[in-house]
């Protein structure tokens, strides 16, 4: 069994092919077909280094800047010894982009602190700290504010709405209007001597110029405008001190102080809203293995979660290959049609299928208690909750594997299995000794790679149970929940919103847990091949 | 040979060079209009180009609609880039706690007389803060969940006593599993069933000294609820409600005409109405004597994020939301897209639809969904416990059911 002859012809790839590719491209209209993609790229990446710069990201930008450089050399520069690398810079910029860079942005997003309440830069959480703290004076007065200009400086006309007394408002501070001079319609300055009234198309532009006026009327008292048409007196009950980085409250003298986690914290524990993002080094690792709130249900989750993928690879391997033995007798008839009826559920959006399924499901309402006369709480009750996700994926997966196990039965050669039934074999000695090994050595990789899809298959569980019910002592994950949705909650219902960081350091932990179980079983099916 | 082949590659390094400045330069050359962009829903997108344009024409401002899901604005609001960031979004009071503390929307200042044409309640709602409450939105539109009775069936209840019997009596005689059809499915629905929730003493947060809402205080299972709870038990003993109905089956229940009672908001109005079952909108009546039983209020409403200041269109979306849209004009047409009460009280005066007073009337008393961002904690264990309690055969006694979900939303809050 050295070599199948059918398959000699296709595998090893045609050696003129490749001589004749690396010919085409260094023709005339090959070179005008490269130097089209490559001016592509380099578009692409001369816009996006200057984003990147603009951003102020310089690295990045000298690793794009850089890498397109390195291609265009490696597809311009006529030199033999970069024949391989040709052939090698696509794979690895795709690798690159879609492995290399989310696991590492992922890893980054892990040492954060990015959460509700987490999410600016540290500048941004001054400024919005100032702005949340500013609250009208006890006495403060309110304004209808007109934006108008003089000799070409933007000012604001501004009509007391106690008094109805009038004012010019500029960064000097108030000035009464002499009433006589100005014009009031609906308690606002439509008009006024000596100034021009920005109205109509005008308003669009002076955005920047009105956030600029701040008019100053006490110590710390200001007037600003409040959209187009109004003004209000303010004063801020917080004020930052640049040199000590610290924030102090007015009225009660409370300081407020770095924490070294996002957030100005007080002696007492208080902390300002909002926060900003910064690097926490490992501490959701560690809020991972220390917290009980993530630490008790994870066994249970990890169990649960490894029966779940494992049971529903099994019984869709298992399933698919009996109808594809069964369907596979040659003289069936209908062979056709009934294999294409299997492969229906296949067809469904498969998420589509789990709400359907939810429907059926239904203890009360649901069509397959009513049919079987039982009244199983397939949804309501933890272990058959277990059962009925596991039934519906198989429903959803075994189509796959129907298709795989009858393609795989069609290269298992005719010679081997009649050899077999020669020397006295019964059928089902065949199989177990002949057919399945052979089979397995094709689908083993393939059952793997399944597992570890089943491991994270996030969206069965969430539409069909939502990963209840939930016991009366179950706190984040219910009855059904897998890693990845309990990450989920964890993430965004448990605690105070969404928490980003603490949800990408749950998935590097599910990476390696993945990555772990596939490596230990490639690592065991190789003992598999020796059949062949 | 040799010459040939720099020639080569010079010429193809020219090549890309010129189109790479090429494509820059025609990149950069963007018009410098001034351009206010808005998030909203699919059902609120002829409203808010309608309103939002008849404000911007005068102006010299465009306005650029941008169409999502609802739920995904809030999300999307967290991570989206400067330059594609919306300037408005239309949002649910419920998000303005999470919004605010990460810094994505700013305060609003309405003037006085604005402001004194809406309910306090809805004004309360869109407002946040530790320290300083302000408010973060304009609120346009209300809406709550009401009892809704099948009148060939039973008529509107004068308690619950009567509504139990009547309930149960309809059930008897059409046969249906259920009595009242409250939606839940087997994750549960702690909005629709927060009248039974509140109407038993139940609360989620307290407030303060300050009057902010108080995530330490936690009244899942106060003692007047605890007192109460047993009649969940019966209830579900009687099958008065059962949590297998969900949302299609509580809707089929009653347009079929099955159950006399059903608990539900105004997006399910129109199926009502389809199905001709004979129908009257109501409140709920009290369960126990000196408690209210009352539905949650959702409030939806316009926001100006922290990227209309970069973008140079503060001042304008401060005017388009607290000012322009806050008017009577512009809540009738924006609360009317899809069909909810506006919050302002003059354009509620002129609410002609009977049904929509119906609810609107309903939601009297009720209370806002909390808005703290802790608030996350409390869904899934509140739904949990009541379909725990409430799932027919072997369900847990309530009391039992919802200390545990008082336990779990304290560890989860911390």
């Amino acid at each position: 069994m050295t070599s199948v002859p059918i398959a000699a012809d296709t595998a090893v790839p045609n050696p003129s092919l490749l001589a004749r590719a690396v010919g085409f491209f260094s023709g005339p209209v090959g070179l005008a077909i490269k130097l089209v993609l490559l001016a592509a790229l380099n578009a692409l990446a001369f816009w996006a280094v200057g984003v990147l710069l603009a951003d102020e990201k310089w690295i990045a930008a000298l690793a794009v800047g850089g890498a397109t450089l390195l291609i265009d050399l490696v597809y311009l520069v006529p030199d033999r010894r970069l024949i391989p690398l040709k052939f090698l810079v696509p794979g690895t910029v795709f690798l690159v982009s879609f492995v290399v860079i989310p696991i590492v942005s992922n890893a980054n997003i892990a040492l954060t602190n990015w959460s509700t309440g987490h999410n600016l830069s540290k500048d941004e959480a001054i400024v919005a700290i100032e702005e949340v703290s500013l609250v009208a004076p006890a006495d403060g007065t309110t304004y209808t504010a007109t934006p108008a200009t003089k000799d070409g400086e933007l000012v604001l006309l501004l009509v007391d709405e106690g008094s109805g007394e009038l004012y010019v408002g500029s960064e000097d501070g108030l000035e009464s209007l002499t009433s006589g001079t100005a014009t009031v319609e609906g308690g606002t300055i439509v008009a006024a001597e000596g100034y021009d009234i920005v109205q109509g198309e005008d308003l669009a532009g002076i955005d920047t110029a009105l956030r600029g006026i701040v008019i100053p009327t006490g110590e710390d008292t200001f007037v600003r405008a409040e959209g187009l048409t109004l003004a209000i007196e303010l004063q801020p009950t917080l004020e930052y001190d640049e040199v000590t980085d610290t924030f102090t409250n007015i009225e009660t003298g409370v300081v407020y102080t770095d924490n070294g986690e996002g957030s100005y914290e007080s002696a007492s524990g208080e902390m300002l809203e909002p926060g900003w993002r910064t690097y926490v080094g490992f501490e959701n690792f560690a809020t991972i293995l220390t917290d009980p709130l993530v630490r008790d249900p994870f066994i249970r989750v990890f169990a649960w979660t490894f029966a779940y993928a494992a049971l529903s690879v099994f019984i869709q391997f298992v399933l698919g290959l009996f109808l594809a033995i069964v369907l596979n007798k040659p003289d069936l008839r209908l062979q056709r049609i009934q294999r294409a009826f299997l492969v229906l559920p296949f067809a469904v959006p498969a998420f589509l299928a789990v709400l359907v399924w939810q429907g059926l499901l239904n203890d009360e309402f649901g069509i397959i208690n009513e049919t079987l006369g039982t009244s199983i709480p397939w949804l309501f009750d933890p272990t058959w909750a277990k059962v009925s996700c596991i039934l519906v994926n198989v429903w959803i997966g075994f189509p796959y594997w129907f298709l795989v196990c009858t393609a795989a039965l069609q290269a298992v050669p005719e010679e081997l299995t009649e050899a077999a039934r020669v020397d006295g074999a019964g059928p089902l000695q065949v199989f177990r000794r002949v057919t399945l090994p052979l089979l397995l050595v094709v689908t083993a990789p393939l059952l793997i790679a399944s597992f570890a899809f089943n491991f994270n298959l996030f969206n069965n569980i969430y539409f069909l149970t939502g990963g209840g019910p939930y016991g009366v002592e179950q706190t984040v994950a219910g009855s059904t929940d897998i890693l990845i949705s309990y990450t989920y909650k964890l993430a965004f219902s448990a605690g105070q919103g969404a928490q980003y960081a603490l949800a990408a350091a749950v998935s590097i932990f599910i990476f390696f847990i993945v990555a772990g179980i596939s490596a230990i079983s490639f690592w065991r099916t190789k003992s598999l091949e020796t059949v062949r | 040979m040799l010459s040939t082949r720099r020639l080569r590659v010079v010429a193809g390094l020219a090549v890309t060079a010129i189109a790479a400045v090429v494509a820059v330069s025609s990149g950069s050359s963007a018009t410098n209009a001034t351009t206010l962009v808005i998030w909203t829903d699919a059902d609120r997108v002829p409203a808010v180009t309608q309103v939002a344009n008849a404000w911007a024409a005068p102006k010299g401002v465009t306005v650029q609609i941008v169409q999502k899901n609802f739920g995904d604005i809030r999300s999307q609001l967290n991570t989206v880039a400067v330059e594609t960031a919306p300037d408005v979004i239309v949002g649910a009071h419920d998000w303005i706690g999470e919004l605010s503390a990460n810094g994505s929307i700013l305060p609003l200042s309405p003037s006085a007389a604005t402001k004194k044409q809406f309910p306090t309640y809805a004004l309360n709602s869109f407002s946040y803060g530790l320290a300083v409450k302000k408010l973060f939105g304009a609120p346009v539109a209300l809406e709550n969940i009401a009892l809704v009775t099948n009148t060939a069936l039973a008529k509107v209840p004068t308690s619950f006593a009567d509504m139990e019997k009547q309930a149960l009596a309809a059930k008897k005689k059409t046969k249906a599993q259920v009595g009242i059809a409250v939606q839940q499915g087997s994750g549960g629905d702690a909005y629709h069933m927060y009248p039974f929730f509140s109407g038993l003493g139940g609360y989620i947060f307290g407030t303060n000294a300050v009057g902010n809402l108080d995530p330490s205080n936690i009244g899942v299972a106060n003692a007047k609820f605890l007192k109460n709870a047993p009649l969940i038990d019966k209830w579900n003993k009687e099958a008065l409600i059962r949590s297998q109905v969900a949302w299609d089956t509580g809707r089929d229940l009653f347009t079929k005409g099955k159950v006399a009672y059903y608990i539900t908001g105004p997006w399910f109005l129109s199926d009502i109405q389809k199905s001709g079952v004979k129908y009257a909108i109501s409140g709920f009546p009290q369960i126990v004597p000196g408690i209210k039983s009352v539905p949650f209020l959702g409030v939806q409403g316009f926001m100006v994020t922290k990227f209309s200041a970069p973008h140079g269109v503060e001042s304008l979306a401060k005017d388009l939301v607290a000012n322009y849209m806050m008017q009577p004009s512009a809540q009738l047409a924006l609360a009317s897209a899809n069909g909810r009460f506006p919050a302002n009280l003059k354009a509620a005066a002129q609410v002609k639809d009977k049904d929509l007073k119906a609810f609107g009337k309903a939601s009297v008393g009720g209370v806002p969904m909390p808005n703290i961002p802790q608030m996350a904690s409390v869904w899934g264990d509140l739904g949990a416990a009541w379909v725990r309690s409430t799932k027919g055969a072997g369900a847990i006694p309530a009391r039992r059911s919802f200390i545990g979900a008082q336990k779990s939303i304290a560890q989860k809050i911390g």
